[in-house]
């Protein structure tokens, strides 16, 4: 690997510039990428920890919390105790309040602390996940990947979590190359994640060859676009082309079926028909009755003077970069009901 | 199916981008959005299931 390559890739190859450039560099055939990740430095982690106001008492009491959490967990918990701010953040997400991402947002656009930044981004990454919005969860995390690596022990869930986002928009072929780095690169990550990541390579490679796949992977799009309230003309051209491309399947099938000489298998009788005709036995609900409220209803059921104080910060307390990405999750929320 | 299916969420599609910004952008714009986004959603679900269903059995033809 010659140098200029070598120094456009590491930490810059993890992270997808932009989906075109990436998709092309991906495109040209596999790379070797050398691991940005260093081992999880407990020392460096304590003294920045002390640094962010831990005290002498929670610090011993750090060990403890890992062995009841885990690492990722003790340390996020060990954070939230030395910075009530960004435990106050937390619980505001915890609760699912729709506040949490301006309260994160405004947190980090005031921190210089990587650590502190990186735990505050993987916070606001679960709320932009949690509200199914895996562009924005990308963005935060590459500015993780970017900026604040080698400081947590969270790196491993991040890496996981920015390929996880990149399938779900979905980029199957930025997310493949990722998730496998995560496990080259985490081989002491949680066997959770690691056997989620091995599924999910099996699965979009199986996938990336069929055209039915790459259909449905873009009407899964066309869905967030349409939740977005996206309904103009490059959404409608999408939609006709898929129409157009449902037709030429359909005509591939049955010139399939002529050539075979019979329907394709599935279509014709069963070869373990029922004995007796009747619903199948249970209880018949749909869905969760009791369900509990989401991001969008709290949202929704906040008075319109809260409402408007929360999109105020945004415009008037965050920096260009956090206003917008705070604009656009905010809107996905959608309106109040006091607009119903 | 999966065609007709589609061709109703793009009417539905069309029909709600010719309305007034004022009505797409209210409260019942939004649920009219969400409507949308969750038909779309369907027909995605059901291509995902075909394109499974085929895969598998294009992997069984090519194990025989």
């Amino acid at each position: 690997m010659n140098l200029r390559l070598a120094t456009l890739l590491g930490v810059c190859a993890l992270v997808a510039a932009s989906a075109a450039q990436a998709q092309h560099q991906d495109a040209a055939g596999p790379v070797q990428v050398q691991n940005p990740f260093t081992p999880f430095d407990q020392a460096r982690f304590v003294a920045e920890a002390k640094a962010l106001g831990a005290t002498d008492a929670q610090i011993d009491g750090f060990q403890k919390l890992v062995a009841d959490n885990g690492l990722a967990r003790g340390a996020d918990l060990l954070l939230r105790a030395a910075v009530p701010a960004f435990d106050a953040a937390v619980q505001l997400q915890e609760s699912s309040d729709p506040k949490a991402a301006l309260e994160l947002a405004k947190l980090l656009a005031a921190s210089d602390k990587p650590l502190l930044r990186a735990h505050l981004r993987y916070h606001m990454a679960e709320v932009f996940l949690e509200a199914d919005d895996p562009e924005r969860a990308t963005d935060i995390l590459g500015d993780y990947i970017r900026n604040d690596i080698n400081h947590s022990p969270l790196d491993g869930e991040v890496a996981y979590y920015y390929a996880q986002s990149l399938a779900e928009i979905p980029y199957p072929e930025l997310a493949i190359p990722r998730f496998k780095a995560f496990l080259q690169w985490f081989p002491e990550a949680s066997e959770r994640f690691r056997s989620a990541a091995h599924q999910q390579v099996l699965e979009l490679e199986r996938q990336r060859d069929s055209r039915l796949h790459d259909l449905a992977d873009r009407m899964r799009k066309t869905r967030r676009d349409l939740q977005k309230k996206k309904t103009d003309k490059p959404i409608q051209i999408d939609q006709e082309k898929y129409l157009e491309e449902l037709q030429e399947l359909i005509e591939q099938f049955e010139e399939k079926e002529k050539q075979a000489g019979g329907p394709p298998s599935g279509n014709g009788p069963s070869s373990n028909p029922a004995t007796q005709s009747g619903l199948v036995e249970g209880d018949g609900s749909v869905g969760q009755l009791d369900k509990k409220p989401t991001l969008a209803d709290r949202w929704g059921d906040m008075k319109d003077r809260d409402r408007e104080k929360i999109e105020a910060e945004v415009q008037n307390n965050l920096p260009p970069h956090y206003r917008k990405m705070l604009e656009q999750y905010y809107k996905k929320l959608g309106p109040g009901k006091g607009n119903r | 199916m999966l065609k007709y299916l589609q061709e109703r969420v793009n009417k539905a599609t069309k029909d709600f981008d010719t309305k007034p910004e004022e009505t797409k952008n209210s409260a019942q714009g939004q649920r009219e959005t969400t409507d949308l986004a969750g038909k779309q959603g369907r027909v995605q679900e059901l291509m995902r299931k075909l394109a499974s269903k085929l895969s598998k059995e294009n992997d069984a033809e090519e194990g025989k």
